[in-house]
């Protein structure tokens, strides 16, 4: 009874937090959507085809990012060659580009309309929903690379290669040996791949010209332009079950995980080599094309002024703009970003992080394997659930002074960590789960306690994990734009909120410098990123030793 | 069978986290001024507006110096956003003064009962087609002078215009197809536009600086729908603009301003909009907000007189956008699809 009780203390910094910033707003605003009453026409037939787009646009950019990201984390978890880091770093960037920045940068491909006719693809290149899905897969790559790549780092390289000398080939080895062992980090990168497709608002809403319609972009025009809180609410509905459906897929996938021998994630890799040809010939078409063209016509756009190219945009950003139009200059906004990160990011990865271990320890009953799964749900809803709903949620419930919320700086960073937290727990809870108990038997036996296992031998050898899970916190808080639009006040913009400020105007220099931020945000992330993988490389495992 | 242990150590490390997250919320209560406690309530005012106002600030200090009031600014969105916002939450008011709900919306605060009194005009803007003149000189082609061409062969493909249901100059030229050719005609003009090639962009931002060609963007078309003050800031190193505005088929948006019901500080709003008609904020307003000011007295900027004339016959103050939303933008969904 004693056991449960602690139990129940250690959950409960966790459940507080995402109940009164998650589950509070959101019910307030979902009893005052239902209570406006649901008008009949909320299961039309406009509701259902969106739905249905939601759910197909999802699986196939999901499917699509999953099937290139396996090559993709052999390529650059797997092997060993010059500028892998840093292309490790690049993949992830895509993710804190707001989307007409991305929508911007993806006029280079939009254009190359010769080749698409020379290819015969010029029918699928006119739609505009197969460049919502391409945006997905550029957006969402390295989120598959990176978790999956993580976990497939730490695995042994023994059994592999003993399978290879026994005559099996590449793809067999990779089919009957490492897929199997990497099941709970490919279901987990599947889950939250989808999640972030089927709520994606910005791609759906820019690349389909405001004319595909998926259930985020329905709730923000009932929410947004006719005040319909009813039919939000029910749509929002929709998501929470979508985001049920989406976990319990993924469990079920990712379950039986065999849990394989781990080492050290500091051992050698083999250098990419000539037999490596598969993997390369998918993963560098991606990297280089898919991810890199738009990221430089951006950069090169950052220099492009109307009299040639040069530092002029740069050295306005130092200003407030043509005209005082900003009520900061963009280093104040830079200064309130990083801020910003150093807060959501901490929280999230503490929330996170201890979830993913209380989730993650054995279970050993019916009873505790449901409870186990409500909690994940619990943690994983709010990357479910319409930001425009939650949103409103705010306004209404944080009104009164002793949560006065909705007007304090704080609620900006409080919000990404309450976004960000999710990704933490997707991450760390199957890289926990792959390890194998008798990692930590072995350690118990040797006479480590709970806390000294956890810390010296399981943090060891999901290094490279937590390294993502600090880099994609990061990114969640530095390019998210629509609780510090929603929130922020005039003096606490953020970089995205400045960059929109400037490219809501007309005017080469406006562009121009918002072309600037736009890179000014690219580079500061990679800086981020980098720094959090450098930190992270002492030899965490050699004391455990 | 192992045993679940939790270590004594995770267990005060989550406890620690446990206080931390308690003091991080009881703390945003804390920083949060309550005028009611520390200073007078007429000293502070809070202003809510959409994303595009701009006051400096010196006007700031300026507005400080003849009241003694110090402005908060809360920025709520875009013009709709804003609206249902101050709806949601009318009850316990974001603010006590707003500034930008247009003619558009307008009628849906004060129907919900968000405006205390009448809301003021500020300043006007109206939404045109521009159109890059480099591009039809190349072409030898004559430009439109009104949105009837848009629909013949020899602009075939040339448009983009933003979705009516997404943006608000969308819904802006919408109502003012409808102000032009009525009730019974603007379907069959959206339909002979879209047999035309037009394209539909979500936002203005992506019609003006991804697809129109007269912008740093340079896009593919020449025709957008923006606004008419616009080509002032596409003047080009030979002291032109490059691009001009079709002064037929405009929509004339008027923002206001307005005291929130139940504000805190009713008379503070007040003194606040007194300010916004002053000359000294009047006079900023073309340069801050591309926008044209409501006192005709003030004397525009030279870019202003030159390249960003005023639509003649605009649209706008006797359509009731506000009833008709709806059933426009269904109707339009409909062609679109």
């Amino acid at each position: 009874m004693a056991r449960y009780l602690r139990l129940i203390a250690l959950w409960a910094a966790p459940l507080l937090f995402v109940g009164v910033l998650f589950y509070w707003p959101l019910t307030k605003i979902l009893g005052l959507g239902l209570s406006a009453g649901v008008s009949g026409t909320v299961l039309d037939g406009n509701t259902i085809d969106s739905l249905w787009f939601t759910v197909w646009q999802a699986a196939i950019s999901t499917f699509v990012c999953i099937l290139l990201g396996i090559p993709g984390a052999y390529v650059l978890y797997r092997r060993r060659f010059r500028g892998r880091n840093a292309l490790r770093v690049l993949i992830t960037l895509p993710l804190v580009l707001p989307t007409i920045v991305t929508a911007i940068a993806f006029v280079a491909f939009r254009n190359w309309n010769e080749l698409y006719s020379a290819i015969g693809m010029e029918h699928l290149a006119g739609s505009p929903v197969f460049w919502i899905i391409v945006a997905h897969v550029f957006i969402n790559y390295s989120l598959a690379v990176r978790s999956i790549g993580g976990v497939w780092a730490s695995l042994d390289p023994e059994l592999e290669e003993a399978a290879e000398l026994a005559g099996a080939g590449r793809l067999r080895t990779l089919i009957s040996i490492t897929i199997p062992q990497l099941r709970p980090a490919i279901a987990s990168a599947a889950a939250l791949t989808f999640l972030f497709c089927a709520t994606s608002f910005g791609v759906v809403l820019v690349l389909g010209g405001g004319m595909v319609h998926s259930l985020e972009t329905e709730i923000a025009s009932s929410a947004l332009q006719y005040l319909d809180l009813g039919k939000a609410a029910m749509l929002a509905f929709m998501q929470t079950a979508l985001t049920v459906v989406a976990l319990a897929l993924s469990t079920r996938i990712g379950r039986s995980a065999v849990g394989l021998e781990q080492i050290d994630e500091s051992h050698r890799m083999p250098a990419l080599g000539k037999r490596d040809w598969a993997s390369i010939a998918i993963t560098a078409p991606v990297v280089l094309i898919l991810i890199a063209t738009p990221l430089v016509t951006l950069m090169l756009r950052a220099f492009e002024t109307p009299t040639g190219f040069g530092l002029d945009n740069f050295s306005l950003l130092l200003t407030r703009g043509e005209r005082d139009l900003l009520n900061l200059t963009v280093l104040e906004a830079a200064g309130n970003s990083l801020r910003n990160v150093a807060i959501s990011t901490s929280l999230a990865l503490l929330v996170g992080g201890a979830v993913s271990f209380l989730l993650s320890r054995d279970i050993r009953n019916r009873g505790h394997v449901i409870a186990t799964w409500l909690l994940d749900l619990a943690f994983l809803l709010p990357l479910g659930v319409s930001s425009v709903v939650l949103a409103f949620g705010y306004l209404i419930t944080f009104n009164a002074e002793p949560f006065a919320l909705r007007a304090s700086w704080l609620s900006v960073p409080l919000i990404q960590a309450l976004m960000a937290t999710p990704l933490v727990i997707r991450l760390l809870y199957p890289a926990l789960q792959s390890i194998s108990p008798e990692q930590r038997e072995a350690a118990a036996t040797a006479g480590a306690t709970a806390g000294q296992t956890w810390w010296l031998i399981e943090l060891g050898i999901i290094r490279h994990v937590v390294v993502t899970a600090i880099g994609y916190a990061a990114i969640a808080s530095i390019g998210e734009y629509g609780a510090a639009s929603m929130l922020a006040f005039g003096d606490q913009a953020t970089l995205p909120t400045v960059l929109f400020q400037l490219i809501s105007r007309p005017g080469a220099t406006n562009f121009g410098m918002a072309m600037a931020i736009a890179a000014i945000l690219v580079v500061l992330t990679y800086a981020v990123i980098a720094l959090v993988a450098v930190r992270r490389r002492r030899p965490l495992t050699a004391s455990a030793q | 069978m192992r045993k679940l242990y939790i270590p004594k150590k995770a267990y005060t490390r989550l406890a620690a986290i446990a206080m931390a997250s308690a003091t991080l919320i009881g703390a945003t209560g804390c920083s949060s001024s309550s005028p009611a406690e520390t200073t007078t309530p007429l000293q502070e005012l809070t202003v809510v507006s959409h994303d595009s106002f701009v006051i400096s600030d010196s006007q700031l200090a300026e507005f400080k110096e003849q009241t003694g009031i110090t402005v908060t600014l809360v920025k709520a969105g875009d013009a709709g956003a804003l609206t249902n916002k101050l709806v949601l939450t009318k009850d316990s008011p974001l603010g006590d003064v707003f500034f930008g709900l247009d003619n558009t919306f307008l009628g849906l605060a004060e129907s919900n009962g968000v405006v205390d009194g009448e809301a003021v005009a500020i300043d006007f803007g109206d939404v045109c087609m521009n159109y890059d003149k480099a591009w039809f000189a190349a072409k030898g082609l004559v430009a439109p002078t009104s949105i009837d061409q848009l629909t013949e062969p020899a602009y075939k493909n040339l448009t983009v215009l933003e979705n009516p249901s997404t943006s608000s100059p969308g819904l802006a030229f919408l109502a003012a197809t409808v102000g032009k050719y009525g009730e019974d005609g603007w379907r069959n003009y959206w339909t002979l536009l879209k047999a035309n090639g037009v394209k539909v962009a979500a936002g203005w931002e992506e019609a003006y600086y991804i697809d129109f060609s007269g912008s740093s963007g340079k896009g593919a078309y020449p025709i957008v729908l923006s606004y008419s003050s616009s080509p002032a800031y596409e003047v080009r190193e030979d002291g032109q603009s490059g691009t001009a505005s079709i002064l037929d088929g405009c929509f004339r948006q008027t923002e206001y301003a307005g005291v929130l019901a139940k504000a805190k500080n009713p008379a503070g709003a007040l003194a606040f909009i007194d300010y916004l008609k002053s000359e000294s904020f009047q006079r900023s307003i073309p340069e801050s907000m591309y926008v044209y000011p409501i006192d005709k007295s003030i004397v525009l900027p030279a870019d202003w007189s030159k390249w960003a004339t005023v639509a003649t016959e605009p649209y706008g103050s006797d359509l009731d956008v506000n009833a008709n939303r709806k059933g426009w933008l269904s109707a339009w969904r409909a062609i679109f699809g």
